[in-house]
């Protein structure tokens, strides 16, 4: 049974490799990874002294890129993963062969895994080697394994769009409706979401607090300098409540919880009770693992349970 | 008779039970093994939900079916592989060459690998496109994606194959191509089951047929059996031509018992019987006079459309 499910995995991930709409995507990853590591590293060449664990400060830029750029390969190979099949009428092909409807599904899965773990990788892989060659940036041995789990759980955001695509295109008959529903899905989660938590949050607290305003002091002619007086209790308390509201808003989006695992790891403080801190505190690894768990579990549970959804769906569904 | 294919109270409603849409209404279908039966039906009539479910597409609502003496519920898989499927409204992966297209379903199929390619070359000789092997199946003209769809069928040597709609789309001579490979895969002793909706294929290539409409069989058997009411019910027709400008005499042939009326328009003499006079006819003409004058005697069969309305008429009663 699983032999057809490879034979299948080779064939799509053969697709998958000579397909443009994947070199197209990988290749705008590479280039936003890139060029936000060049420009962090060459911040760093340009300052005297390189910041503690600039590594870390590269992976988290490459991050913010993966957190857009994963979900979109995710969907890139799922939105006509059997939508397409359908509207092709190849599907009608491949289930008049003596072979599960299982193996049809799982076959997509495997190549998806294995394209996206390599994009992944590879992308990631670059970004860091374009520092640590052009601008001799220091990695440690902690760094690298940072720089790996944070590829995992890249490849784990990635696999939790595709499922949902995949899901999508299970149930759908037209691509371009599986597409658009994605997209808006991914829209909704990585910028709406966040909008609708801010929005929330003042509805319930309330306008802010009027700020300290800073005075800038002048010295001689046009120059001087800004005095940053320190803000209320009452102000930061309303921001800490705001980002509370926000943040239990977000919880519902699949890039909240990933954003807080690569928040963690590669030491930006994360959560409202530590905002506007920014500092490193950078934990040890099974530390972060073991506090981010429940963001681990989400991210990880999120993309079975769309499996099982598009199983049951694709397994059910007559295809006459 | 040994069976291919067999139905029992077929019914499939798509959608709820109650109120949804019933494309098959209890279908009783008897295939012989090593017939071409031909399963003709307007659009719409159920005869791609009945291919579905005879491959395990679809699941009956009620009723089973047997292919190959197997169930099409529990042994589906296994009906697969001993059974071709050209579908209606298939499609091949663009992208690919024809050979590609082939030996990756030549791997679903189960073939062992150092012989796909080798079945995949053999199956596009068959349908006369080997020199187009390694092009892309994008460069294709319809026609020829309906030769690689019945090439894809060809590739592990079924006992039984389905063709729905198989001439669809494509032109005169390609259809005729594909009734000669038909005949010839007929030949071969396979079973083969074709759904059309074209009167005249079932008569070109058919050694059986079944008529459906809304999802009920009409009347199915060998095409004689099926001729034979129609023969009865609107008589007997011959149609004797004898040489240019010659008479022959009339008068023996009108004392035949059973003969209704004689007609004759120049060289064509039309002689309508209640009764199966083919015979007679036959050793009349042989005797002289009639032998020196007559050129050719042959029995006027019902068209296809006359065939088609009499079983229909028949159901509305």
């Amino acid at each position: 049974m699983m032999s057809n499910a490879f034979s299948i995995a080779r064939k799509e991930f053969t697709d998958a490799v000579t397909s443009r709409r994947l070199w197209l995507i990988a290749g705008i990853f590479l280039l936003f990874s890139i060029a936000s590591t060049y420009s962090t590293s060459f911040g760093f060449m340009m300052r005297a002294q390189q910041a503690t664990r600039p590594m870390l400060q590269i992976a988290s830029t490459i991050a913010s890129t993966t957190a857009y750029m994963a979900p979109l390969l995710g969907i890139a190979l799922a939105f006509d993963a059997v939508s397409g099949e359908r509207e092709r009428g190849t599907l009608r092909l491949l289930l008049s062969r003596p072979i599960y409807r299982e193996d049809v599904i799982n076959g997509k899965i495997i190549s998806a895994l294995a394209v996206i773990g390599l994009t992944i990788t590879v992308s990631s892989l670059a970004s860091v080697s374009v520092s640590i060659l052009l601008h001799n940036v220091a990695v440690t041995l902690d760094d690298v394994a940072r720089i790996c789990v944070f590829i995992v759980f890249s490849i784990v955001l990635s696999f939790a769009y595709y499922a949902l695509s995949l899901f999508i295109s299970t149930f759908s008959n037209k691509s371009s409706h599986s597409l658009i529903i994605s997209i808006g899905i991914w829209i909704f989660f990585a910028f709406i979401l966040s909008i609708i938590g801010s929005l929330v949050a003042v509805a319930v607290l309330g306008p802010p607090p009027t700020r300290a305003i800073a005075i800038f002091n002048r010295t001689q002619g046009q120059s001087g300098n800004f005095t940053f007086p320190r803000e209320s209790e009452e102000y930061l308390n309303y921001m800490r409540k705001e980002a509370e509201i926000s943040s239990a808003i977000q919880t519902f989006s699949i890039n909240y919880h990933y954003t807080q695992i690569t928040n963690s790891l590669f030491g930006f403080a994360a959560g409202p009770l530590e905002l506007g801190q920014r500092a490193r505190a950078t934990a040890s690894i099974p530390t972060v693992l073991s506090t981010r768990l429940i963001d681990i579990v989400v991210l990880i549970v999120f993309p079975i349970v769309l499996l099982v959804a598009s199983y049951m769906v694709f397994t059910r569904r007559q295809e006459k | 008779m040994s069976l291919a294919i067999e139905t029992e109270n077929l019914v499939k409603i798509y959608g709820k039970e109650n109120s949804g849409i019933k494309a098959l209404n209890g279908v009783n279908m008897k295939v012989p093994k090593s017939s071409t039966y031909g399963l003709f039906g307007p659009n719409g009539s159920g005869k791609t939900t009945l291919i579905s479910i005879l491959i395990g597409l679809l699941l009956p609502t009620s009723g089973s079916a047997k292919v190959l003496g197997l169930d099409t519920v529990k042994d589906s898989v296994e009906i697969r592989k001993r059974v071709s499927l050209l579908p209606e409204g298939f499609g091949f992966y663009d992208h690919m060459t024809a050979l590609e297209n082939l030996t990756f379903l030549a791997t679903l199929d189960g073939i062992p690998p150092d012989h796909r390619k080798k079945r995949a070359l053999e199956a596009l000789e068959t349908v006369g496109l080997k020199d187009r092997a390694n092009d892309k199946v994008s460069t294709f003209s319809r026609g020829m994606k309906q030769r690689l769809g019945v090439a894809q069928t060809l590739l592990k040597d079924p006992e039984l194959l389905i063709f729905d709609e198989p001439t669809v789309g494509i032109d005169p001579e390609g259809a005729a191509e594909f009734r000669n490979l038909v005949r010839r895969m007929n030949k071969e002793g396979k079973t083969i089951l074709m759904s059309t909706h074209l009167l005249y294929e079932v008569g070109m290539v058919c050694t059986h047929a079944a008529m459906i409409r809304e999802g009920r069989i009409l009347t199915q058997g060998s095409i004689e059996e099926l001729y034979q009411p129609v023969k009865e019910a609107r008589g007997y027709r011959y149609e004797i031509r004898v040489k240019p400008g010659s008479e022959i005499p009339l008068q023996e042939i009108k004392s035949m018992p059973g003969v209704k009326e004689i007609t004759q328009g120049g060289d064509r003499i039309t002689v309508s019987s209640n009764k199966d006079i083919g015979r007679s006819l036959l050793s009349l003409v042989a005797k002289n006079p009639y032998k020196e004058l007559v050129e050719s005697l042959t029995p006027i069969e019902p068209s296809w459309e006359d065939i088609y309305q009499f079983y229909q008429e028949g159901d509305k009663k």
